[in-house]
């Protein structure tokens, strides 16, 4: 069972928290989501919309068909008619406006829109694009939102701005009264959004009512008992990150504002003191918001000299400045992880969409050689596992380790179980720690390239960006250098041996497929959503999913992509990056890609037709332009 | 082959105003009695930049990137405020390249010390004009005279917040021992601007050049009450802006702002005690920190 739910309204106005009410209605049923979102880089305003999946067991992608379309103004009409399959919900003293009147709408979107509308023979007004929907089957609700807002003023005696918002529960209500959910969960959802404002919890209980009188049960849908009594979550892809690295130890973290990493340093700061199991002391995270990112990574190096587990988080154009300072960790063997929020680039790019454009960057980034580990997570639960494990490599390798994570999951959120996530057994690995603080030498030479750490203030010690010798002293000799350059490319043979290759990326789907789908990140959310459809199409792959970029699996990738007659790389930038590893790693080139460049997620209705168009029309590569 | 030791050949020119500098560093540390162990000397990029690896007292030492001393110094110092931090940068570390640390800094006034070797040039890419170097003076190196007005590096200071405020004449090694002493125990973030000859590259602001126009300030520059900060900061703006004679000494002393590290211990009660640096976060190889209240904050 799977439904899509799609809400849309100007930013600023309530939209995701009205997403997050109704997705905690549904979930409070035993329902999983998959909630996903977009919206402009503006305060007010602008279109943001909020995807949701519904389902009986966890996604990680949307489909662009949503069986219900929520809206309250007008743009979300224009903006999202034409996905609309079962139900279109819209306000009745909007009927009339017409498209050119959205200012908010750039000018393409507007052009595409009428072109639907005119070759389906319609008008340009909201009521028309109503119309068009109808026409492919989908059930109009027309909700006189002024009307319901005005009972309500006139009921609790409010005035007009405050009561505005209830549109958003009106609307999410009347989708919920189709789901054929029990009311009950949705007013248990207003309840705990709105505990702490009379006004408001009273305001939004009427809109509930208001919004059930403009529909019934139509899906059937019952609640999921078994999945009820499991202990589950809500959560998005910063929190998840957040308390991954928390989790696994962290206790300093310094960021400059950037979207889409801050929100994960503001609750990492929101929930700075920590419960410890076992004791009665607390613990306690230094969140440092800095004046540049160059501060950030340099104050978060600095506290990992200390021996605190530190970390920033970032994005792109953050990332950049942090480069040198990345640099420095590399030569002085510093454990410090950079959670890279990749969102669209180059420059601004698209701040508030998605991308995967940096991957070469996050394995080049900073100048000369020096090992790096580059993980990047592919849903919210690798999210939640990948951070303590980077912060743990970071310390075994004494390295800068980087975190790849993309705004898509960023700022989408899953229903997860909590047993999935394995809180209770959060492994910690400190790597080598030196003892014997006599004579400490910093970089002491080893076989492995690994020398015992001691912290500031336990020995004496030197750190240098100059190439230094075993104390970490200044030494140019020829000698010296080379032996100090190979000791630190050592580890990254260590890691290489030392990481399994099959925790390096994940593999699903058909071993014997001739076909393999070749991903990283979030794309690979939805390869495996769409596994039995394309089963349905006659299509049956192997997809993997490189977890880890440095050191790369290179031996299992060669062994699994040995005899395959098509490897489709699928990815959301250019030049297929991950893929581009892989050729430079083994020599192996892709047969064919389905890349997307927009900014939006891939969605599976556009990838399922992209795959048929390569197996069954042999096109080597499909550009995806899909969303809104 | 000979055994590695841990000493390091110091490479500065005859004649540098930095040897004043360290000498004064070490003296003022011994003096002041500090555990070895318990200090850490972050530098900037430059000569001022290898001082950590000179330093005759036992004192671990971050040599870091030019311009970035300072938010490294951040860092280390809260992650483990137990650690006495020294920050030693020059002056187109400081007031150039990393002018934003060192303004940002004044905003949150962390317990350490920032010693600015300011010598008016770049001497390790051979004597550019520095952003501490008078418009239409011309050093050895420049091609033309310098057409950038310079930055006033103590009204900058005064400007930024910071909480102590110094100037001290690198040979003058009495004073500027005395004025590292005070800037080191003072509670909050100190800054004294050393003025240091470059014999290299700086043949204008010689030894001679100096000595013929520094002296002691004789005012007392310590708040101590609230009423008083306006009066002795109009006094140490007024002694900044003095160009003819080179006032050294205190221009402004603030122990009534909260450090940085008593504005975490109002969000985190046990800090500085309970601190990055020395939290247990395993037993036996599995985390201690129960993340059961951000679980039950999400749960459905």
């Amino acid at each position: 069972m799977q439904l899509s739910w799609l809400i849309g309204g100007a930013q600023g106005l309530g939209v995701d928290t009205s997403a997050n009410i109704f997705g905690d209605a549904v979930a409070k049923s035993g329902y999983y989501l998959y909630g996903s979102r977009e919206y402009y880089s503006n305060i007010k305003g602008r279109h943001s919309y909020f995807t949701v999946m519904i389902g009986d067991k966890t996604m990680n992608s949307i489909s662009e068909n949503v069986n219900i379309l929520a809206t309250f103004d007008s743009e979300t009409v224009f903006q999202h008619f034409y996905q609309a399959k079962d139900f279109i919900i819209y306000n009745k003293g909007l009927e009339t406006t017409q498209i050119e009147m959205v200012r908010s709408m750039e000018p393409e979107i507007i052009m595409e829109s009428e072109s639907m509308l005119e070759k389906a023979g319609l008008g340009t007004t909201l009521i028309d694009a109503v119309n068009y929907a109808q026409k492919k089957g989908a059930k109009p609700i027309a909700i006189d939102y002024v009307g319901e807002l005005d009972k309500i003023i006139n009921a609790l005696k409010i005035s007009p701005p405050i009561a505005e918002r209830a549109k958003n529960i009106i609307a999410i209500s009347a989708t919920y009264a189709l789901l054929g959910l029990d009311k009950k969960h949705m007013l248990d959802a207003v309840q705990s959004r709105f505990s702490k404002n009379e006004t408001f919890l009273k305001l939004n209980l009427m809109a509930v009512d208001a919004g059930f009188k403009y529909a019934s049960s139509f899906y059937n849908l019952k609640d999921i008992d078994a999945n009820k009594a499991v202990k589950r979550i809500q959560a998005d892809g910063n929190t998840l990150s957040a308390i991954g690295k928390v989790a696994g130890g962290l206790r300093f973290q310094s960021y400059y504002p950037i979207t889409p990493a801050s929100d994960e340093s503001t609750y990492i700061e929101a929930n700075q003191i920590l419960n410890l199991n076992g004791s009665q002391d607390k613990g306690g995270v230094v969140v440092l918001q800095t004046e540049d990112e160059l501060a950030a990574i340099n104050a978060a190096i600095g506290a990992a000299l200390t021996g605190a587990r530190a970390a920033t988080a970032t994005s792109g154009p953050g990332f950049s400045l942090m480069s040198e300072g990345i640099s420095w960790a590399g030569m002085n063997e510093v454990p410090v992880l950079i959670s890279y929020y990749m969102r669209g680039a180059p420059a601004t790019g698209l701040p508030t969409r998605s991308g995967q454009a940096d991957l070469k960057f996050a394995l080049n980034v900073g100048h000369g050689e020096f090992p790096r580990i580059v993980i990047a997570s592919g849903s919210h639960k690798e999210i939640f596992g990948d951070a303590s494990w980077a912060l743990n490599l970071a310390e075994k390798y004494q390295t800068p380790t980087i975190h790849i994570m993309e705004k898509t999951l960023a700022n989408a959120y899953s229903i997860l179980n909590v047993n999935d996530l394995n809180i209770d057994s959060v492994k910690i690995d400190r790597g080598k720690l030196e003892t014997n603080l006599e004579d400490y030498k910093r970089f002491k030479m080893s076989d492995d390239g690994i020398s015992p750490r001691a912290f500031l203030g336990q020995a004496r010690m030197f750190y240098t960006g100059d190439e230094h010798n075993a104390y970490g002293h200044i030494d140019e000799s020829v000698t010296n250098r080379t032996d100090m350059y190979k000791k630190r490319l050592v580890k990254l043979d260590t890691a290489d041996k030392e990481i399994p290759q099959e925790m390096r990326l994940r593999q699903f789907g058909d071993q014997n497929s001739e076909t393999v789908l070749l991903t990283w990140g979030s794309p690979s959310g939805v390869i495996e959503d769409t596994m039995e459809d394309m089963k349905k199409e006659g299509i049956s792959v192997l997809a993997i999913q490189v977890k880890m970029f440095s050191p790369y699996p290179k031996e299992l990738m060669q062994k699994l992509l040995a005899g395959k007659k098509r490897v489709i790389a699928i990815e959301n930038n250019y030049n297929a990056q991950g893929a581009d590893v892989l050729t430079e790693k083994t020599g192996i080139m892709p047969t064919n890609y389905i890349l997307k460049l927009n900014g939006r997620p891939i969605m599976r209705e556009e990838f399922i037709e992209a795959m048929k168009a390569i197996m069954q029309k042999g096109e080597k590569t499909v550009i995806l332009n899909g969303g809104a | 082959m000979e055994e590695l030791k841990d000493e390091e050949f110091n490479d500065w020119c005859p004649g540098c105003g930095d040897f004043g500098i360290l000498r004064s560093e070490d003296v003022a540390i011994k003096e002041l009695g500090l555990d070895p162990n318990k200090m850490v000397i972050v530098s900037g990029i430059g000569c001022s930049g290898k001082a950590p690896h000179f330093v005759a007292e036992k004192i671990s030492g971050v040599h870091t990137l030019h311009g970035r001393s300072i938010a490294f110094a951040t860092g280390v110092k809260l992650a483990n405020p137990d650690l006495e931090v020294i920050v030693e940068a020059g002056d187109g570390d400081t007031f150039g390249i990393g002018v934003g640390h060192f303004v940002s800094a004044g905003r949150r006034n962390i317990d350490m010390t920032i010693m600015v070797h300011d010598n008016g040039v770049y001497g390790l890419t051979k004597g550019q004009a520095s952003p501490t170097l008078k418009r239409g003076e011309q050093t050895k190196s420049l091609p033309k005279p310098n057409i950038n007005d310079p930055i006033n590096p103590i009204m900058l200071a005064l400007a930024s917040g910071y909480t102590f405020v110094a100037r001290a004449f690198a040979y003058d090694v009495k004073q500027t021992t005395e004025l590292i002493k005070a800037a080191i125990k003072h509670k909050g973030l100190a800054f004294i601007d050393i003025l240091q000859p470059c014999p290299t590259y700086n043949d204008i602001n010689t030894n001679e050049w100096y000595r013929q126009r520094v002296y002691n300030i004789d005012i007392d520059a310590s708040v101590k009450t609230e009423e008083d900060v306006q009066k002795k900061m109009d006094a140490a703006i007024d002694l900044s802006r003095q160009t003819d004679k080179i006032p050294i000494g205190i221009f402004y002393q603030n122990e009534l702002v909260p450090t940085y590290e008593a504005r975490i211990k109002e969000n985190i009660p046990n800090y500085p005690a309970i601190n990055p640096a020395n939290q247990k976060i395993e037993g036996n190889g599995v985390s201690i920190t129960s993340v059961d209240s951000f679980m039950k904050a999400l749960t459905i």
